[in-house]
């Protein structure tokens, strides 16, 4: 018998589709029973939607003006070299 | 986007690539930086993941031209990313040391009774969207703050699989983790964000 506690620790894998055919039944058996890890599982598969709509992180854009500043600096650098050597 | 017109968009930046054309380079850069951070900063500190992927993009100047879009622009740059941190861990003699024996984050494992029932159920409430939510600027700041508490390899994979939406298998390749360890490290960042969700809107406190 799956134990809301075992449910936890499966709770991602049985989100992401990542269960076995037994495994995913005992689990909708007990969800079907058990209020709170329905709230659990809403919840993390909301936690996840959060995660994903929250930016991917930016940048400090200092960085991003570093490497512009590097990568022009090798286009200009491998663009005479080329011209050289034609 | 549909796929198809991200692809045409992908194979139209690609070949400015190849031609060196800075513009291309501008976009393809504030395009796929953050992910190639999020890659490096599994392997590196804060500091060093920043000059990896300086670095990893002087050198895709000249790696463009041997390009030949398999795997895609971004996971080929993942890869360019995870080679060099590598290599760069080598030199230092650095490990990476992970646990992947709990798959429970410690503060949730409390939460049962010793049958494995709820003892403190989950008391979050979801009437905004996801995308609704963000717009909070405080729950906004807070998430930033506990991703940056996380640890670098479970903030990575949760980068690379939810933001960045990689398949498993890429994360996999990338992370150089198995795929139950990532099943670990992706469940327990989960964790983490619903734990810092629920005391958030509890309290109203970080
Ligand atoms: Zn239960």
């Amino acid at each position: 018998m799956l134990m809301c506690r075992d449910l936890a620790g499966i709770a991602s894998d049985y989100i992401d589709g990542e269960l076995g055919t037994t495994q995913k039944l005992s689990v909708k058996m007990h969800l079907m029973m058990c209020k709170d890890c329905r709230s659990f599982i809403g919840n993390l598969r909301a936690s996840t939607d959060l995660m994903r709509a929250h930016s991917s992180g930016k940048p400090d854009p200092e960085l991003i003006r570093r490497i512009d500043e590097r990568v022009a600096e090798a286009l200009q650098t491998r663009d005479s070299h080329d011209s050289k050597n034609e | 986007m549909k796929t198809a017109e991200l692809e045409g968009h992908e194979e139209a930046l690609i070949t400015g690539l190849q031609a060196g054309n800075e513009a291309d380079f501008q976009q393809a850069v504030r395009l796929y930086t953050p992910g190639m951070l999020a890659v490096a900063r599994f392997y590196l500190d804060h500091a060093n993941a920043e000059e990896v992927v300086q670095d990893c993009w002087v050198s895709v100047i000249g790696a463009i031209q041997k390009f030949e879009g398999r795997s895609g622009l971004k996971t080929w740059l993942h890869r360019i990313v995870a080679n060099r941190c590598k290599n760069k861990l080598r030199s230092n003699k650095k490990e990476v040391a992970t646990d992947f024996s709990a798959t429970l984050d410690p503060e949730l494992a409390d939460r049962f009774n010793a049958s494995g029932r709820w003892a403190v159920p989950p008391k979050l409430q979801f009437h905004d969207s996801a995308d609704a939510l963000m717009e909070n600027d405080a729950l906004s700041d807070c998430l930033d703050k506990h991703l940056s508490f996380l640890p670098e390899t479970q903030r990575s994979a949760l980068m690379l699989y939810e933001a960045h939406q990689h398949k498993s298998e890429d994360v996999c390749n990338i992370l150089d983790v198995s795929t139950s360890n990532l099943r670990v490290l992706l469940h327990r960042a989960r964790q983490r964000i619903f734990l810092m969700v629920e005391t958030f809107q509890e309290t109203g406190e970080c």
